[in-house]
């Protein structure tokens, strides 16, 4: 269900260069934050201090993305006046990179518990739950950037299907934490840490969910944010 | 949005127009409508509805007939000889093209604005004074001064000219001149009135003066807008059809026409596309 939303169709060259320099760039930001999630995961699993402490200097160039790509937007915005396709994928840049810069703050909650965990010595190889949790997400966001960038309905309604998957490994992950701090107190801050570092990692799939609802509203041009799955495909199916 | 394509009711072909050309209180009610210069077809089996006190803006590329139909609802073509309407439209329920319909009458029913404002070479208060007296509106000179001043208030002139209401109306500025002829259009107490791109001669200013007047109008008023900015159809309008070529190929809520347009020429045509 890949679309072509024909961006470059203007008889504005110029026009077309600058909508297409504003997809490119939020590609771009979309690969360096996926960068940084990964390498959060990685911090933690492998408790490298040095790449932790890297994802946490990086994000400096997620939040030089957001503001250049706004300020590519509120240009387009006043100069050209968008309308309909041109207008929701304006709409659609702005909320996405929100998005994408909310999540850049959560590789940096990664990077900086990872750095409290290696100084207490604690060892997350063993942490299976935890590092399926991260590569689900990691693999959702992937899509979720993919589907943006092919504009691709079906993929973005499977990312949106799959972050109920990514809430329920959450809650499990939460569950044994909440155990392991009940058998042993002295476990309780170190357990607080990874709970948080699990948490991060939900809200990037939900910030990816959203993407995905984004990609939905740019090419088909329905709201389907706050509904359920079934409800979303039944609104697609209507129109 | 009802897209309803392959409608047929009363004999009637809309199978070509995206959206629902239907009003729910219409005013004005085309159907079918289709013009000719000699030989030559204008406008092409065009049905739609103008509702009761809303905005309806008219857009689409030069010479795709917007103009030609917006001057067909007040008979405005009826001057020109190698011009022929056919099709049914409606005021009221009542046919404007019957023959014992007066075009003159009609026209004070169904009032226009034009492009380039043409104030008579008169002064202010006898432009907007003259309907009136030819249609025999007021009884007596209060009675007329009492119109006149009201018109010039609802076309928010009346506090710069209250002065000099004997000047001549050629003497006021582009935007004063646009809203004295809009003045004049409502002294004869129009239903519609029909505006062909009011504000293209004008600066923003004068132009943001008379979008807020539609705005206004649309009170008491039904009001068609043939506009080329597509700002301005989205800004002062409820409903925005979109011709091509001489047919109307979608109608819509403004809202969705500039969010989600359903066709992809009318999507082409308002985002900047070759069509």
């Amino acid at each position: 269900m890949k679309q072509d939303l024909n961006i470059t169709g203007h008889i504005s060259k110029r026009y077309n260069q600058e909508l297409e320099d504003i997809r490119c760039l939020l590609i771009e930001m979309g690969e360096l934050v996926i960068n940084q999630v990964e390498d959060g995961l990685n911090c933690l699993l492998t408790s490298d201090k040095e790449l932790a402490q890297q994802v946490i200097i990086n994000d400096k160039k997620v939040n030089q993305f957001e503001i250049k790509i706004d300020e590519a937007c509120t240009h387009i915005i006043a100069t050209r006046q968008p309308a309909a396709s041109d207008l929701r994928l304006i709409l659609c840049v702005i909320k996405t990179i929100t998005d994408i810069e909310r999540i850049g703050d959560e590789a940096v909650k990664l990077g900086r518990n990872a750095l409290k965990l290696i100084n207490s010595e604690k060892d997350l190889r063993q942490f299976k739950e935890l590092k399926h949790l991260g590569e689900q997400v990691l693999s959702n966001l992937h899509l979720a950037m993919k589907a943006y960038a092919s504009l691709d309905v079906e993929l973005a309604l499977q990312v949106i299907e799959q972050d109920e998957q990514i809430n329920i490994e959450f809650d499990n992950i939460s569950r044994l934490l909440i155990t392991k701090m009940m058998e042993d107190p002295r476990e309780i801050k170190n357990s607080l840490r990874i709970t948080w570092c699990a948490r991060s990692f939900e809200r990037i799939g939900d910030h990816g969910k959203n993407i995905c609802e984004y990609v939905v509203f740019l090419v088909k041009g329905k709201d389907v944010r706050h509904i359920s799955i079934e409800q979303i495909k039944q609104t697609l199916e209507e129109s | 949005m009802t897209i309803k394509t392959n409608l047929l009711t009363d004999g009637m072909d809309i199978e070509h127009t995206v959206g629902n050309v239907f009003a729910d209180d219409p005013k004005m009610s085309m159907r079918n409508v289709n013009v000719f210069y000699s030989d030559k077809q204008a406008i092409k089996n065009v049905s739609i509805d103008l509702a009761r006190n809303q905005v309806t803006a008219l857009i689409g590329p030069s010479g795709c007939g917007k103009s030609t139909f917006l001057r067909c609802l007040n008979r405005m073509n009826d001057t020109i000889d190698i011009c022929s309407i056919k099709g049914s439209l409606l005021l009221d329920g009542e046919d404007i093209y019957h023959k014992k319909m007066d075009p003159v009458l009609l026209r004070a029913r169904v009032g226009m604005v034009f492009q380039k404002p043409n104030p008579f070479p008169k002064s202010i208060y006898d432009n907007v004074a003259y309907g009136p007296r030819i249609h025999g509106l007021a009884a007596s000179k209060d009675d007329l001064d009492e119109i006149v001043i009201n018109s010039l208030q609802k076309a928010g002139l009346y506090k710069e000219v209250k002065d000099r209401l004997n000047s001549s109306g050629t003497g006021l500025s582009g935007g004063q001149q646009q809203r004295l002829c809009i003045a004049r259009t409502i002294a004869v107490s129009p239903e519609v009135i029909l505006m062909d791109e009011p504000a293209s001669a004008l600066d923003p200013i004068a132009t943001a003066i008379i979008e807020e007047l539609i705005d206004e109008l649309k009170e008491k008023y039904t009001i068609a807008i043939v506009t080329h900015s597509m700002q301005q159809a989205a800004r002062i309008s409820q409903t925005t059809a979109y011709f091509h070529m001489g047919s109307l190929v979608e109608v819509g809520s403004t809202d969705h026409i500039f969010t989600n347009p359903s066709h992809k020429l009318t999507e082409n045509y308002i985002t900047g596309r070759f069509g």
